[in-house]
């Protein structure tokens, strides 16, 4: 986090627009306003920024938002819970029809390329586009596109994995002695893919991340990625820093669940 | 067969572009301002956009400025995901386990959102090509980090390989092993990350250009194209306006059967 916090910093500071403040042209400030924004933009050192910045999360102070005049921590927090039910309603369908797709699928003997060309051709729709699709065709909304996304994205790994599954001696064993397709895949395939499948839920969610940006910016959903547009386009670097920071926190959690399932799984 | 079959289309489309570019009486810029948001004419084949731009060869542009962007960006991450990699495998454990920390910081944090924070930051009053070659930058600049894990992992296993071995005992510098043996036997690893990287790559450009984040008007991008479906009077008028949609989604999956095939064979 503190990695990704630092990393935010020297991004932002030495990047060749940092001193091109929107503000700047902006018609309701008055010129020597303007030229005082510029001239503090100037001031400002790496150093300045990253010790200003410590020492507000120390208070527990994010800072204040260029663009909003507001606290960062009130400015996030309440988009929070927005970003969150999208994420786990998006991740949780994507997965079900993931699983859905590939549990079935994956245990063809032949024609798996054609029943999965449906989840080929989503994975090559950008995800602006198919925000997009579901606008102009009125149905669906942020849920469904993220669902779709994922979906794709989780269908090829799911497939490959239990493909091999399928070819495992055991279970060409299990399908011989006449065990039942749901009894294989309840009692073998699923445990012995467990551990895959936590590891591939935290991709999931760096996924489902990077694209809570663009379909909340198209579905205008109020939520941390819209903040996080906001503040990219507007050099916002209070609520960048936040945000980075609140994404790192996310995948470093999910990454040490799903590690510690792993433990707990072996032991 | 089939890759024989996919490549071919490709060729088709490039070089269908390529003339479509050539032959037409206009550039990507011009405007004809009598034939604004035009359905399909003689004119204009495929009609034109808002500002009366002609379509075929503004489509035909954002797919050779796509590619080979993509291409470039995606050769100049697999050649720094190459060293890192290589340097990680060949360096001190301590160095190796700082260069694995910094890709895995990388790869902490949302791709998209890494890209939009780097684009965002560039100089206002850039120019469109100024625009088109820092987006391809800043995708080749923060797509290494997978990569160089795979890189430092194959890596890492061929140090200890027989001939590895043999050509240390026989006096090698690490320099000549790694550009006599190393680099060949990482070949079949570096290709599939290569062609994995230009689809991805080229999504990401959409994404971005959605975003108003892409390649500057008026160079046109895929991204940019995608804009054009938020015109519902454009909408209206002409169903060419999926045109660019339904291009990038053959070239995406040319692409991806390419990536599956190489995988598949590695």
């Amino acid at each position: 986090m503190v990695f990704a916090a630092a990393g935010t910093i020297l991004l932002v500071r030495f990047a060749p627009g940092f001193f091109s403040d929107a503000r700047e042209m902006d018609t309701k400030y008055a010129p020597g306003a303007r030229s005082e924004m510029q001239a503090d933009n100037y001031r400002q050192s790496t150093w300045l920024i990253a010790s200003q910045e410590a020492k507000g999360w120390l208070d527990g102070d994010f800072g204040q938002s260029r663009q909003f005049g507001v606290p960062v921590s009130e400015l996030v927090g309440a988009r929070i819970r927005v970003s969150a039910l999208l994420l786990a309603q998006g991740i949780l369908g994507g997965w079900l029809l993931a699983i859905c797709g590939a549990l079935p699928i994956s245990g063809l003997r032949s024609g798996r390329l054609l029943w999965g060309l449906p989840f080929t051709v989503l994975l090559a729709v950008p995800t602006a586009a198919m925000a997009t699709a579901c606008i102009l065709a009125e149905t669906g909304g942020p849920v469904l596109v993220l669902s779709l996304l994922i979906a794709a994205r989780e269908f090829k790994f799911l497939s490959g994995l239990l493909e091999r599954a399928w070819r495992s001696p055991h279970l060409l064993y299990g399908r011989a002695q006449g065990l039942s397709w749901h009894a294989l895949v309840r009692m073998h395939i699923l445990p012995n893919a467990a551990q895959q499948l936590c590891a591939l839920t935290t991709l999931s969610i760096v996924t489902a991340l990077g694209a809570l940006v663009p379909i909340e910016v198209i579905f205008t959903v109020p939520g941390v990625g819209q903040l996080a547009w906001s503040a990219v386009m507007n050099r916002d670097l209070p609520v960048l820093i936040a945000i980075s920071l609140l994404m790192a926190c996310v995948v470093g959690v999910a990454g040490m669940i799903s590690k510690d399932i792993f433990t707990l799984e072996a032991a | 067969m089939k890759n024989r079959f996919s490549a071919a289309i490709l060729v088709l489309m490039i070089v269908s572009a390529a003339l479509a570019l050539r032959l037409a009486p206009y550039n990507y810029a011009s405007q004809d301002r009598d034939a604004a948001m035009a359905p399909s004419t003689a004119r204009h084949v495929t009609g034109t956009d808002e500002l009366g731009r002609d379509r075929t060869v503004r489509v035909a542009a954002a797919l050779l400025i796509g590619l080979a962007g993509a291409a470039a960006a995606a050769a100049i991450t697999t050649t720094i995901a190459a060293g890192i990699g290589l340097l990680a495998a060949f360096s001190p454990s301590w160095a190796a386990a700082i260069l694995m920390f910094v890709s895995d910081a990388f790869l902490s944090l949302p791709w998209l959102f890494l890209l939009m924070m780097a684009r965002s930051l560039l100089p206002l009053t850039a120019s469109p090509l100024e625009t088109a070659v820092a987006t391809f930058l800043v995708l080749a600049a923060f797509g290494w980090p997978a990569c160089a894990r795979a890189v430092y992992r194959g890596a890492t296993a061929l140090r200890s390989a027989e001939w590895m071995i043999h050509g240390h005992a026989c006096g090698l510098q690490p320099r000549q092993l790694i550009r006599l043996h190393l680099v060949p036997h990482l070949r079949p690893l570096l290709l599939p990350q290569f062609l994995i990287c230009v689809p991805v790559f080229i999504v990401a450009e959409a994404n971005l250009g959605a975003l108003g984040l892409g390649v500057g008007e008026p160079m046109p991008s895929w991204g940019a194209m995608l804009l054009e479906l938020d015109n519902s009077a454009l909408l209206a008028r002409s169903h060419w306006v999926f045109l660019p949609i339904a291009l990038l989604v053959v070239v995406l999956l040319i692409l991806e059967s390419f990536t599956t095939e190489v995988e598949n064979h590695a």
